[in-house]
C-alpha cells in the first residue's frame, strides 16, 4: 500500500499542484503589493506627536516599524517632512525613547510647491489686501481660498508669457531661415524684426508685472510652529493643499482622496516628479500607443494578408515566416538601438539637413522624439501583428474561401466581406496584446526620446498642433526615473507605487479586453464550424 | 435569369486586380523592410572589425635648403601642418594648397636645436646646442567668419626659457620633459653616465612663486652603453636601453635620488635597444630593437605579501619590423603608436588590441599623428610632407579584446574586464564582452532554475489534473501575468523585495529548504488516507488549494526559526559569516532577486506554451495508458511528457530568449557590476543592461 502510493506517483501529482499554487501565490502577492501600496498613498495618514525621553518631540506620520536587527527592541520610522528645517524627510526613532505618542487635533499638514510636506501648528497670519481671517479650525483654508483669485491671475500671466516666448521663438526660426537663405533687407524680414521687437517689449512689461504681483502675493504668509516650537513662515501661495488629518471625518478623507486622484490624473508633476500629477506621462503613454498603432497595425495586417492569401507558398514564404518569427523574439533593447541608429541619426539627421539646415547644429528631428519612439515600437509590434493576422486567417476553414469563390466572388470580395470579418477578433486580440506589451516597454524608449520632464506636450494649441519632434514623458519611464534616478528615493516611493498601479491598470484593461474578445471569437467560430 | 451587369463585373474585377497588386506590393515592401532591419542590425556591427585604411590626402614639398626637420605635426581638422627645424623655426603650411603661410621662431636666440620632445598638448621642449631649453606651445585656434566659414589660426606661445647648465663631461644626448611648471632634463654624458636636473616652480597659497632646482649625477655602473632613453612626462621615471638589449628603469625622486628598479632583457639576441617612447598615459613604454621587434613594457605588481614589488614586464608584443626600429612616435590621444623602421617602412599599431593598423611604404624620417588619431603626417628624406587620412574607426577593438584576456595597464595579469569610460582622458578602454556574457548567462541560468520547474509543473497540473472550469480561469490569469510590464517587476523586486530579502536572507534560504520538507511530511501523513473516497472526491482537481497553507506554513516556520538558526550556526550574523568563512560578499541587489524577477517574467511564457503543448496531446493516448492500468502520474511521466517534449523544449527556449533580452529588470535590480563570479549573493551586468547603461 505505502509502496504503491509512492510508486504510482501520487505525491508528484501533489507536487505539480504545489508548483501551481506557488505561481498563483506569487502573482497574487505581486498584485497585492502594488494595490496595497498604491491605493493607500492618497489616504490621509494621522500625524503623531512623539515626545522623547530627552524632552524633545517630533511630529510626523508613522511609516513603518521594525525590530532592530540582533536585538529585540522596536524602532519606528517617522515621516517628519519639513525638509527646509531639518534637511531630511524621514527619521528612525527607537520605541524605547518615546515616552508618549499622541495625535493632536490641531496639527496642520501642508503640501507645498517646494521642500515637500510641512507638519506643524498654525500660529498666526500676515496677510495684505484681503480681510484678515477669522480664527477657527478652517481659517487656513478660508485664507487660501481668499487668495485664489490672485493666484489664478498670476498663473494666467505666466501662461501669457510662455505664449509670447513661443511666438518669439517661432520668429527666431523664421529669421534664422532667412539668414540661411541669404535674404537680406526684404520688407517681410523687417516686419518680422519689428514684430519681434514689439513682442519683446510686451514680454518684458509682462515679466515685470508678474514678478511684482507674485512678490506681492508671496508677502501673504502664515506662521507655523513645529513640534519643538521653531517658527516657520510659509508663503500662502506656496501651499498647494492644507489639511488637518487628525481632525478629519471619514467623508472629508474621502473627498481628500478624490481630490488627490483628480490631481494625479490631470495635473502636472511637481518637485522633480515626486509630487503632483501624472498628466503629461499619461498623455505621453496614450499618444505613444496611439501613434504606434497607426503605424504598425495597417502594415502588419497588410503583410499578414499578403503572406496568407496572396503569396504563393514556397521556400521563400517559409523563410520570410521564419524571419518574422525571429524578429518577434529579438530583445526590445536591440530595437531601441536600431531606432537610435536608423531613425534618429539616419532619417532624423537627413530630415534636418534637408528641411531645417538653418537650425543646425541644433537638431530638430535628429534627436530623440515621439515620432521615432513610436516608429521603433511600431517595428517591435509589426512582427506580432503579422503572426496574429496570419494565424487568424489560417484558422478559417478553407471551405469558406472555396464557397465564397464558388459563388463568383472575387478574391478581394472574399477577403473584405468574409475573411476579414471572421478573422478580425483574432487579429485584434493579437494586436491588443502587442499594444499592451508596447505600453509596458521602457528599454527602447530610453534611447529614442523619452525624458523625465518634457516642457511641452507633443500635442497642443500652437501651430502645427502635432509636434512629432518633441520629447515626451511616459509612465513606465517615470517609474524607472523617480524610483532609481531621483535624489530622494524614499520620499519618491509613494509616487512610484501610484505610477505602477496606473500602468498596471492600463495594461490590465487592454489585456482583459483582448481576452474577452478572444472568448467571443471562439464562440463565433464554433458556430461557423458547425 | 437576371442578366449580370457587365459594368459591375468589370468594376469588381478591376478592384480585385488593383487590390491584388496593392496588397502584393505593400506586403512585399513591409516584409522587405522588416528583413532589411535584420540585415541592418548585422551591418552596424561589422565596421568594428574592418581593417584600417589610409589614403593620401595631401602631399606638399617643404622649402628645400632649410635646416633638417626635428618634428612635424598638424591640427585636428587636418588643414594646417607644421615642421620644426634645427634652427628652432616653426613653419606652418596650408595643407590643401601646399603653400607655406606662416613661420615663427621658438626663441629669438640664434642657435641650433639639438633635440625636441613633445607632449599631448603640442608642447615642445627644445634643447639648444648650448644646453639651454625653451618650452613652446603650438595652438590652433578655430575662427569662424560671419558666413560660418572656418579658418584655422596657428599660434605659438613660449611657456618657459631655461638657461644652460654645466656638465662634468660633454653631453652625448639629452632629453627634456616639461609638465605643469616642472622641467626635467636628463643628459647622457660622453662617459656613459646620466646627469639629472629638476626644476620645479610651485606657487604657494599667497601667490608667491617659488623655484626649486636640483641637479645630480647618476653615479652608478651601467650594464652597457646606453643606446636610447626616455622620460615620462612628469620626470619621475627614466627608462634606458643598452646596446646589449637591456631595458633599465629608474625612479627619480623629488630629492637628489634615483633608484634603479629594473634591469630586464627587452631585446633578444644581445641586439641593442634602438628606440624608446612612452605610450600615451605614461604607464607603458614602447621598446624598439635592432632586430625590428616592437613591444610595450609596463610595471606590474609581482610576488606575494610583503615581497610584492613592481617590476617591468612585457605586456604587449606588436608586429615586428624587418629592420631596426629607428623611432617610435606615440599618439597624443590614444594608445596607438607609429614606428619608423630603418628600411623605410612605417607601422601604425594599437597597443591594447595589438592590432597592426597600417603599413606604409615611403621612407619617412619624421612623423606625427593628429590629435583625433585619424590623420598621419610624415616627412621623407626628399623633404616631402605627406598627409594620410587614416580610416580606423575602432582601433581598440579586435576579436581578442572583445573575447580574450587582455593585459591592461596597471593590471597584474591579462584579464577579462569591462570598463568603457573613466574620468581621465588617458584612460585605456577595457572592452571585454566576457563579463557581460557571463552576467547574462548567470542571471538567465539562475532565473531558469527557478522558473522552469515551477512553470512546467504548474502547466502539467493545470492541463491534466485540474477541473475544466478551473483551467478556463487559470489561462487568462497567466496571460495577464505575462502582460505585467517588466519595469513594474523590476521596480518591485529592486525597491520592495530586495530590502526584505536582505533583512531576512536566512529565512528565505530556510523557506526554500523547508517547503519540500514540509511537503514530503504532509504527503507521508496523507498516505494512509489517500484512497478514502472523501479525500478523493474533495481533492481531485483541487489539490493545489489544499497546498496553499503549506506555503504559508513554510514561510512562517522559516521566519520563526531563522533567528535561532542564525544564533546557533552562524554566530548571530549570517552575512558576516558568509563573508568571514566563505569569503562571499552580500550585495542587496543580487542573483536571488534577479532569479526571482526574471523568473516571474518568464514563468507565464513557459507556462502557456507548455500548457498548449500538453493539451494538444490526443486524449486517446492518455486514455489508452490509463486503461492499461497506469496511474495518472505514470501516464503523465511516461506518455504525455515525452510526446509533448518538443513543445516543452520550445517553451523553455522562448523563455530563455526573453530572459536573455530582458533589460529593465536587470537594469534596476542588479548592481550592474561587470564581475566574473558565480556567487548568488552578487550582482552582475548583462549585455542588455549594458546597452541601456552605456550611452
Amino acid at each position: 500500500m505505502t509502496k504503491r502510493f509512492w510508486r504510482q506517483g501520487e505525491p508528484f501529482v501533489w507536487a505539480t499542484g504545489l508548483a501551481l499554487s506557488l505561481i498563483l501565490f506569487l502573482t497574487l502577492l505581486l498584485f497585492y503589493v502594488v494595490m496595497a501600496n498604491g491605493l493607500a498613498v492618497f489616504w490621509p495618514k494621522k500625524v503623531a506627536l512623539a515626545t522623547l525621553q530627552d524632552g524633545r518631540s517630533l511630529l510626523g506620520e508613522i511609516v513603518q516599524e521594525e525590530i532592530i536587527p540582533h536585538t529585540d527592541k522596536k524602532r519606528l520610522q517617522f515621516k517628519i517632512g519639513n525638509r527646509d528645517l531639518y534637511g531630511f524627510d524621514f527619521k528612525w526613532v527607537d520605541a524605547s525613547e518615546i515616552t508618549s505618542l499622541t495625535y493632536p487635533k490641531d496639527v496642520h499638514v501642508l503640501e507645498r510647491q517646494e521642500y515637500g510636506n510641512f507638519y506643524g501648528y498654525l500660529s498666526e497670519f500676515e496677510v495684505k489686501g484681503i480681510a484678515p481671517p477669522v480664527s477657527g479650525s478652517n481659517s487656513l483654508a478660508q485664507t487660501i481660498a481668499a487668495l485664489e483669485d490672485r493666484k489664478v491671475e498670476v498663473h494666467l500671466l505666466g501662461k501669457k508669457i510662455a505664449n509670447l516666448n513661443r511666438r518669439v521663438e517661432l520668429i527666431d526660426h523664421h529669421l534664422a531661415k532667412a539668414r540661411y537663405n541669404k535674404e537680406e533687407n526684404t520688407p517681410a524680414l523687417a516686419a518680422m524684426q519689428g514684430e519681434k521687437q514689439g513682442l519683446k517689449t510686451e514680454f518684458e512689461a509682462l515679466v515685470s508685472i508678474l514678478s511684482e504681483k507674485s512678490a506681492a502675493l508671496a508677502t501673504n504668509q502664515a506662521i507655523f510652529t513645529d513640534a519643538n516650537g521653531r517658527t516657520k513662515a510659509v508663503a500662502l501661495p506656496n501651499i498647494v493643499r492644507a489639511y488637518q488629518p487628525n481632525n478629519m471625518s471619514f467623508f472629508a478623507k474621502c473627498t481628500y482622496y478624490l481630490e488627490r486622484l483628480r490631481e494625479l490624473l490631470f495635473d502636472e508633476p511637481r518637485e522633480s516628479n515626486t509630487e503632483g500629477g501624472l498628466f503629461p506621462a499619461i498623455f505621453g503613454t496614450v499618444m505613444l500607443i496611439f501613434l504606434m498603432s497607426i503605424l504598425s497595425f495597417p502594415l502588419g495586417v497588410l503583410a499578414g494578408i499578403y503572406l496568407r492569401e496572396y503569396a504563393k507558398d514556397g521556400w521563400l514564404v517559409k523563410m520570410v515566416r521564419i524571419a518574422v518569427n525571429n524578429l518577434a523574439g529579438i530583445p526590445s533593447i536591440v530595437y531601441g538601438i536600431f531606432g537610435l541608429g536608423f531613425f534618429v541619426y539616419g532619417i532624423g539627421g537627413g530630415i534636418d539637413q534637408l528641411f531645417f539646415p538653418e537650425r543646425l547644429p541644433a537638431p530638430t528631428f535628429g534627436t530623440g522624439g515621439i515620432l521615432w519612439t513610436s516608429l521603433t515600437l511600431g517595428l517591435l509590434t509589426v512582427p506580432v501583428v503579422i503572426v496574429a493576422t496570419e494565424e487568424a486567417l489560417g484558422s478559417i476553414p478553407p471551405g469558406i474561401r472555396e464557397g465564397s469563390q464558388a459563388l463568383a466572388a472575387t478574391k478581394l470580395q472574399t477577403l473584405t466581406r468574409i475573411l476579414l470579418p471572421m478573422a478580425s477578433p483574432g487579429i485584434l486580440t493579437g494586436f491588443i496584446l502587442a499594444m499592451a506589451r508596447a505600453a509596458g516597454e521602457v528599454a527602447p524608449l530610453m534611447i529614442t526620446g523619452v525624458v523625465k520632464l518634457a516642457p511641452a506636450l507633443p500635442l497642443d494649441g500652437v501651430f502645427p498642433f502635432l509636434h512629432l519632434d518633441r520629447k515626451f514623458m511616459h509612465l513606465g519611464f517615470h517609474i524607472y526615473d523617480i524610483g532609481f534616478q531621483s535624489p530622494n528615493v524614499e520620499a519618491a516611493k509613494p509616487m512610484v507605487y501610484v505610477t505602477t498601479l496606473l500602468l498596471i491598470l492600463i495594461v490590465l484593461a487592454m489585456t482583459s479586453t483582448a481576452i474577452h474578445l478572444r472568448n467571443k471569437m471562439r464562440q463565433r467560430h464554433s458556430v461557423a464550424d458547425v | 435569369m437576371p442578366k449580370l451587369d457587365k459594368q459591375f463585373i468589370k468594376k469588381v474585377r478591376r478592384q480585385d486586380r488593383f487590390a491584388t497588386r496593392a496588397i502584393t506590393v505593400g506586403g512585399l515592401l513591409v516584409i522587405a523592410s522588416v528583413i532589411a532591419i535584420l540585415v541592418l542590425i548585422v551591418r552596424v556591427t561589422l565596421p568594428l572589425f574592418q581593417p584600417a585604411g589610409a589614403e593620401i590626402s595631401h602631399r606638399l614639398t617643404v622649402k628645400s635648403g632649410t635646416a633638417p626637420v626635428l618634428a612635424v605635426g598638424m591640427d585636428d581638422t587636418q588643414e594646417v601642418g607644421f615642421t620644426l627645424d634645427t634652427t628652432g623655426l616653426f613653419s606652418f603650411y596650408d595643407l590643401a594648397s601646399g603653400k607655406p603661410f606662416f613661420t615663427a621662431p621658438a626663441s629669438t636666440r640664434k642657435a641650433t636645436v639639438q633635440s625636441v620632445e613633445s607632449n599631448k598638448n603640442n608642447v615642445f621642449a627644445l634643447l639648444w646646442e648650448d644646453n639651454s631649453v625653451t618650452v613652446s606651445q603650438v595652438d590652433f585656434r578655430l575662427l569662424y567668419d560671419d558666413s560660418g566659414l572656418r579658418t584655422v589660426q596657428p599660434e605659438i606661445s613660449q611657456l618657459g626659457d631655461y638657461p644652460p647648465r654645466s656638465y662634468p663631461a660633454p653631453v652625448k644626448s639629452m632629453m627634456v620633459r616639461s609638465h605643469e611648471g616642472r622641467l626635467t632634463q636628463v643628459a647622457l654624458l660622453a662617459d656613459n653616465r646620466f646627469q639629472i636636473d629638476h626644476e620645479v616652480a610651485t606657487t604657494n597659497i599667497l601667490g608667491d612663486e617659488k623655484k626649486e632646482a636640483f641637479s645630480f649625477l647618476l653615479n652608478e655602473e651601467l650594464p652597457g652603453p646606453i643606446t636610447a632613453f626616455t622620460l615620462d612626462e612628469q620626470g619621475s621615471a627614466l627608462f634606458a636601453g643598452t646596446g646589449a638589449g637591456s631595458l633599465l628603469r629608474w625612479d627619480l625622486g623629488e630629492n637628489e635620488s634615483a633608484e634603479r628598479t629594473d634591469n630586464v632583457v627587452a631585446v633578444a639576441g644581445d641586439k641593442p635597444v634602438t628606440a624608446l617612447a612612452m605610450v600615451f598615459g605614461d604607464i607603458s613604454v614602447a621598446v624598439g630593437g635592432a632586430d625590428g621587434s616592437l613591444a610595450t613594457w609596463s610595471q606590474i605588481w609581482t610576488g606575494e605579501g610583503d615581497d610584492r614589488v613592481r617590476r617591468l614586464r612585457k605586456t604587449h608584443t606588436l608586429t615586428s619590423h624587418q629592420a631596426p626600429v629607428e623611432r617610435i612616435i606615440p599618439s597624443r590621444r590614444s594608445k596607438s603608436l607609429v614606428s619608423l623602421g630603418a628600411d623605410g617602412k612605417t607601422h601604425f599599431d594599437h597597443m591594447t588590441s595589438e592590432k597592426h593598423l597600417l603599413n606604409l611604404d615611403p621612407a619617412l624620417t619624421m612623423a606625427g599623428i593628429s590629435g583625433q588619431g585619424n590623420g598621419l603626417i610624415g616627412l621623407d628624406s626628399k623633404n616631402t610632407l605627406t598627409v594620410w587620412n587614416v580610416d580606423s574607426p575602432h582601433p581598440e577593438i579586435s576579436l581578442k579584446t572583445l573575447f580574450g584576456k587582455v593585459w591592461y595597464e596597471s593590471y597584474d595579469k591579462p584579464e577579462y574586464v569591462w570598463q568603457s569610460s573613466s574620468a581621465s582622458d588617458d584612460f585605456e578602454p577595457k572592452l571585454s564582452l566576457v563579463p557581460l556574457l557571463f552576467g547574462t548567462i548567470k542571471g538567465t541560468l539562475y532565473a531558469m532554475i527557478f522558473a522552469v520547474p515551477l512553470a512546467i509543473f504548474g502547466a502539467v497540473y493545470t492541463s491534466q489534473f485540474s477541473t475544466a472550469g478551473f483551467k478556463k480561469t487559470v489561462k487568462p490569469v497567466v496571460e495577464i501575468m505575462a502582460s505585467i510590464p517588466s519595469v513594474v517587476i523590476g521596480f518591485l523586486i529592486a525597491l520592495w523585495l530586495a530590502p526584505i530579502v536582505e533583512k531576512a536572507i536566512l529565512a528565505v534560504i530556510l523557506g526554500v529548504l523547508l517547503l519540500p520538507l514540509i511537503f514530503v511530511t504532509i504527503m507521508a501523513v496523507l498516505r494512509p488516507f489517500y484512497k478514502t473516497p472523501t479525500l478523493q472526491n474533495f481533492c481531485s482537481g483541487h489539490e493545489f488549494l489544499l497546498l496553499v497553507p503549506v506555503i504559508f506554513l513554510a514561510g512562517a516556520l522559516a521566519m520563526g526559526i531563522a533567528p535561532f538558526v542564525e544564533q546557533l550556526l552562524f554566530a548571530g550574523d549570517f552575512k558576516q559569516w558568509l563573508y568571514n568563512d566563505l569569503g562571499l560578499r552580500y550585495d542587496q541587489r543580487n542573483c536571488i532577486i534577479i532569479a526571482f524577477g526574471l523568473g516571474i517574467a518568464v514563468i507565464p511564457i513557459i507556462f502557456s506554451i507548455t500548457e498548449d503543448a500538453i493539451s494538444n496531446i490526443p486524449p486517446s493516448l492518455t486514455a489508452a495508458s490509463l486503461a492499461l492500468g497506469a496511474s495518472r502520474w505514470q501516464t503523465i511521466w511516461r506518455v504525455v511528457l515525452p510526446s509533448a517534449s518538443p513543445g516543452i523544449f520550445a517553451a523553455i527556449m522562448i523563455g530563455f530568449g526573453r530572459a536573455v533580452g530582458e533589460t529593465m529588470i536587470v537594469l534596476m535590480a542588479t548592481g550592474n557590476t561587470p564581475i566574473l563570479d558565480w556567487s548568488i549573493f552578487n550582482g552582475m551586468r548583462t549585455l542588455s543592461a549594458n546597452i541601456a547603461v552605456e550611452p
